[in-house]
This record gives structure tokens, sequence and C-alpha cells, in this order.
């Protein structure tokens, strides 16, 4: 072996190591998602923790996937009408989706410990209807543990949820509050 | 005669009314799917329904989920991949052979919890629950996701 093939691969061993990208993608498994419903008549609760994750510290990247059946009610009948054809479809549709950004990733160290704000702007597709979403957002870094916590009000009739007669009608809210909480691990 | 004839028109109605108010109080206030007490549908090993997902997602999804959502009953037999907890302390375990792109996730109750005890990583277990969604390479997330099952238990054989 040449003097100049032995520094051609040092030069190359060195750029492939130096450059590689970070590949500290982070994944929750078990993300928390639940949503809120306030009418006069009724309050309505329901708890999903089966939420997929992830988070790239590099780009900022959020997406969530939410399998629509893993919303739990109080209520059986509730949980019935919410997965029915005539309000989610879950059979049809299984997953309901979100795919942001952090927007202002510059504010978020996440080599440090600490509670930083940001903005998350993205796209949430539910059924057959994908809409614009703009959220503040928290980012708690600790240690290897990342967590992000995010509260958003969501519009029903914006994805094609409308109730227009009996029970659901009155006792359903039009806007119902979501609040996301998920937590990742660091590889 | 005029006299009976109400009388009985308003015993039929009384009676009717309670009827549909039972029918409706039951309804309103009728219990969850008590899924391990319940028949099991499909009995398989953890690869065939992951790969039963990945050729085709769309066949599966309309065998195995339900229209209101009490979808099918599976047993799942595998190797115990990872043992973890949710956010609510419900044991998360992965049934997933290590050559495989997915697994099951399986969620316990509050109920079913210690039923995980004793488990360890790469032993074999078969686990009673009710399917959630499927299994699928997702472009976004750029990773596999797994079948998900809740309401979970461990069945003894």
């Amino acid at each position: 072996m040449n003097k100049l093939s032995v520094v051609v691969i040092a030069i190359t061993v060195f750029t492939l190591t130096a450059f590689k990208p970070y590949a500290g993608k982070l994944v929750s498994k078990d993300a928390h998602i639940s949503f809120f419903s306030h009418t006069a008549l009724e309050d309505i609760t329901a708890n999903n923790y089966k939420v997929v994750s992830t988070l790239d510290p590099t780009t900022g990247d959020v997406v969530y996937s939410v399998p629509m059946q893993s919303f739990e009610f109080e209520k059986a009948l509730m949980q019935k009408h919410f997965n029915s054809k005539d309000f989610l479809n879950t059979k049809k549709f299984p997953k309901a989706k979100f795919t942001g950004k952090i927007t202002n990733l510059d504010a978020v160290d996440f080599d440090k410990d600490g509670t930083y704000e940001v903005i998350v702007a993205g796209d949430l597709n539910i059924k057959e209807e994908t809409k614009p979403l703009n959220e503040k957002a928290t980012v708690k870094v600790e240690g290897d543990k990342v967590t992000l916590d995010s509260k958003m009000n969501v519009v029903l009739a914006d994805y094609g949820v409308t109730f227009t007669k009996g029970k659901p009608s009155t006792n359903v809210a039009k806007e119902v509050a979501v609040t996301v909480k998920a937590v990742y691990q660091k590889e | 005669m005029k006299k009976k004839k109400i009388k009985i028109m308003v015993s039929v109605l009384v009676l009717l009314l309670v009827g549909v108010s039972g029918v409706a109080y039951y309804l309103f206030n009728m219990p969850h799917r008590n899924i391990q007490e319940a028949k099991t549908d499909y009995s398989f090993s953890s690869s065939e329904i992951v790969n039963e997902y990945l050729a085709d997602a769309t066949i599966a999804n309309e065998k195995y989920l339900e229209e209101e959502g009490d979808s099918k009953i599976l047993a799942v037999t595998g190797k115990i991949f990872s043992i973890g907890k949710d956010q609510n302390n419900q044991k998360v375990i992965l049934l997933k052979d290590t050559s495989e792109k997915a697994g099951v996730s399986c969620t316990f109750t509050e109920a079913t919890n210690r039923s995980t005890k004793d488990l360890e990583i790469g032993q074999t277990v078969t686990i009673k629950g009710v399917i959630r969604s499927g299994a699928g390479f997702d472009a976004d997330l750029d990773m596999y996701e797994d079948v998900i099952m809740e309401k979970c238990d461990v069945v003894n054989e």
C-alpha cells in the first residue's frame, strides 16, 4: 500500500465518521392523549395510552400516530358511538396522525436539563380531513428523558365529525380540549 | 266498560314507559366488554399476525377490527422482547422475534398487571387481549409500528 492510498483511506474514514448525521431520533411508544368535552349537560373524558410518537432533536420534526380504537371512555355506549361509522369510523380509519415541526428549535437545548417553551406547527389528519394546527408546547429535558406536553382545542366539524340530532348533538361539545404528553427516552 | 278500557290503556302505557326507560338506562350504563372472560376469536404466534398485517393491512383491518370498536379478541404467543409500563402505570409487554420488523405490543390493566411479575425477557408466553390496531411501516415516523392489544392478561395453559 503506498502512502497516497493510506492518506486517502484516512481522510475517507475521518470524513465518514466526523460528519455522520446524529441518529438520535427520540421515540415514545406509549404517549398519552386525552380529550375533554364540556357541555352544560355532561362532561366527557377519553384517554389513549397507546400513541406512538417521534421527535427529531436535529430537525425538530414531531410525529404522532394515534390508534383510534385505543380511546377509552367511562361509558361503553359512548365508546361505541365514538368508534361507529357515524362519528370516527375507526374500522375504516384506524389511525389519526399529526406531522409537524418545532418552529423555534433554537430555543431548546436537548443536552441541557431544563424546560423550554416551543411552538409546534403542522397538520392533523383525522378520517379523510387534514387541517393545519399551530400550538404552544413545553419540552422538558431531564437527563435521558425528554417530555413534550401540549394542549390544544380541536373543532370536531373540521374533521367531518358532526352531530345533528339526538343526545350527542346536545351532550358533546363542538370543540374539545386535547391534551398530549409524550415521554421519550434518549438512546 | 269505558273505565276498564282506560285503565287497561293506562297500565299498558305505564308498562311501556317503564320498559323503554329500563332499556335506555341499561344502554346508558352498559358495562364495558370483559375481554378476559369473552371467547378468544383467533390464536396464533406474534409473527403470524404481524406478517398478515405487513402483507395487506386493509384486508387484515377488515378481518380484525369491528365498526363499534369491539374488535377481535386474540391469544398471541411470542417471545418477550421488552417489559415496560405506560403513563397510566399499566404494564406493556412487547412480543417480538428478534428477526421480525414489528411485534405485538400488549398493554395490561390495573387488575392484570401482577400477572407480568415473574415474566422475563426472552421467555415465550401467550397473551390474550383485544386488538386496537395493526402493524405496518409508517413513512412519517420512519419506523415499523407494532400490532396493539389492550386489556391483556397472560394465558395459563
